[in-house]
């Protein structure tokens, strides 16, 4: 009997929504296990990491790895991963583009640290205790990992083959993503592997939109009932789809929600804030101009909202590398 | 210790600004200066982007209110200017490093010194962070 195909499914600074994704293919995931063999997947299955660093480079078919990378343990990891694989996909919006854990990167170590160990309300620390990545304990040394002074996303650290984006990917993308990496079906290196339009090509709303649109303030959507059929937008409630790719399936529109842009960026754009930010004010009409900061101060902290799944990858952000935009 | 010399990134609408001067000439005097259509062609990306380049500053000319050649290009940056001041004080980026102005100068004479002023004003702030 050939060989099965080995696939890895690992998390680093992930909150496991990526996984669930996962698990949500349900019975489509058992005629899959026939023809692959499950290595590593911490969440659903116990394995050794021991056994992954005894195996040979390039082992691995295909590891899927979800979350951004915050500390040495998830760097190390990553790059073990890398090296025993053949191809890795950046799962999820943490390992494309820092995701929403990459908010961190408005505030530093620093500041985190001591909100965390120091002043939140329920914290008791008569010692004043910080995290140390060593710490001498009756000349036993315990070690925990380094947290980075950033949130980083993966390609910072490995080379990536395919990005599947999403807060988390939904099911038939990863299926379409799993079987044609396993067919070899694939398109050029450093792909998305979600389609290249926009939301608002794909929306349902999109017949209903204006041709129009005088937004006089921005409204939060908790704060009305927002019609079903309508465009956000035209309702003056902030909806990121006219720069964020697709393939959700809308599924944040479809339950009267607005999109938020965890897919990140259209192909041909670099960091999707810039975009959002124009959309935004071009949208906005204002009759007097002593009322624009008035009315653009009516989108509520717009870094957060603008850069809610990409700060760590933005053009202002603390990434290390120029960010390549897919053609 | 050398004097600390900001960079002054300024982009500039061809139909109010120095569209009677001599290109050349004026940009001898002038370092990092990008000629554009029109302000509401600016995109926000290259703002950011001259930033990230290590600009200490960013400085906009449009033309006055009710001159666009567009109709409403000055407006449009003018409120988008707004926003991404807000946006960049969440990165760490004093909004003051980015300044629009809506006048019209033909010959281009006043860009100079106004680059000028923007650099005296940059140099109290001091040098932009490390991004």
């Amino acid at each position: 009997m050939p060989k099965k195909p080995k696939v890895a499914i690992y998390w680093l600074g992930a909150c496991a929504g990526c996984d669930e994704s996962i698990v949500d293919l349900n019975e489509a995931i058992l005629p899959l296990t026939e023809v692959i063999d499950i290595v590593l997947w911490p969440i659903a299955i116990d394995f050794k990491y021991e056994e992954i660093r005894s195996m040979q480079d390039r082992e691995i078919a295909l590891c899927i790895l979800s979350g951004s990378v915050r500390n040495s343990d998830h760097q190390e990891m990553a790059e073990l991963l890398r090296k025993k694989s053949q191809t890795v996909l950046a799962f999820g919006s943490c390992a494309c583009f820092g995701g929403s854990p990459g908010l961190a990167n408005f505030t530093t170590k620093e500041d985190i640290f001591n909100w965390v160990y120091r002043d939140a309300p329920t914290v008791v620390n008569p010692n004043g205790s910080y995290p140390q990545t060593k710490t001498d304990i009756d000349s036993k040394i315990l070690t925990l990992p380094e947290f980075f002074e950033n949130v980083f996303t993966l390609d910072e650290f490995i080379d990536v083959d395919y990005y599947l984006p999403g807060c988390p990917p939904p099911p038939d993308l990863i299926s379409n993503a799993i079987n044609s990496v396993l067919s070899g079906d694939l398109p050029p290196k450093g792909s998305a592997l979600t389609p290249r339009k926009a939301i608002c090509d794909t929306c349902p709303r999109n017949k209903n939109k204006p041709t129009h649109m005088d937004i006089k303030k921005y409204i939060r959507i908790h704060t009305v009932d927002a019609d079903p059929d309508t465009c956000f937008l035209a309702q003056g409630i902030i909806c990121l789809g006219p720069a964020t790719r697709t393939g959700c399936g809308e599924s944040c529109i479809r339950v009267n929600v607005p999109c938020r842009g965890c897919f990140g960026p259209v192909p041909s754009v670099v960091g999707s804030g810039p975009k959002f930010l124009s959309t935004l004010t071009s949208l906005l009409l204002v009759e007097k101009d002593e009322d624009i900061e008035d009315a653009i101060d009516s989108i509520d902290d717009p870094a957060g909202y603008l850069y809610r799944f990409t700060q760590p990858y933005s053009i202002l952000g603390k990434r290390s590398h120029k960010i390549d935009m897919e053609d | 210790m050398v004097a600390f010399e900001p960079k002054v990134v300024c982009f500039s609408c061809n139909f109010g600004w120095g569209f009677l001067c001599d290109k050349d000439d004026l940009s001898k005097s002038i370092k990092y200066w990008i000629p554009e259509i029109c302000s509401g062609k600016i995109d926000s990306r290259h703002i950011f982007q001259a930033f990230r380049a290590g600009a200490d500053g960013v400085l906009i000319l449009g033309c006055p209110e009710g001159h666009c050649h567009y109709q409403d290009g000055n407006y449009q940056t003018m409120k988008k200017v707004y926003l991404m001041q807000k946006v960049m004080k969440a990165f760490g980026i004093e909004p003051e490093r980015l300044s629009m102005n809506m006048s019209r100068d033909p010959e281009g004479k006043n860009i100079p010194s106004l680059i000028q002023e923007m650099k005296e004003r940059l140099i109290k702030l001091g040098p932009i962070k490390k991004m």
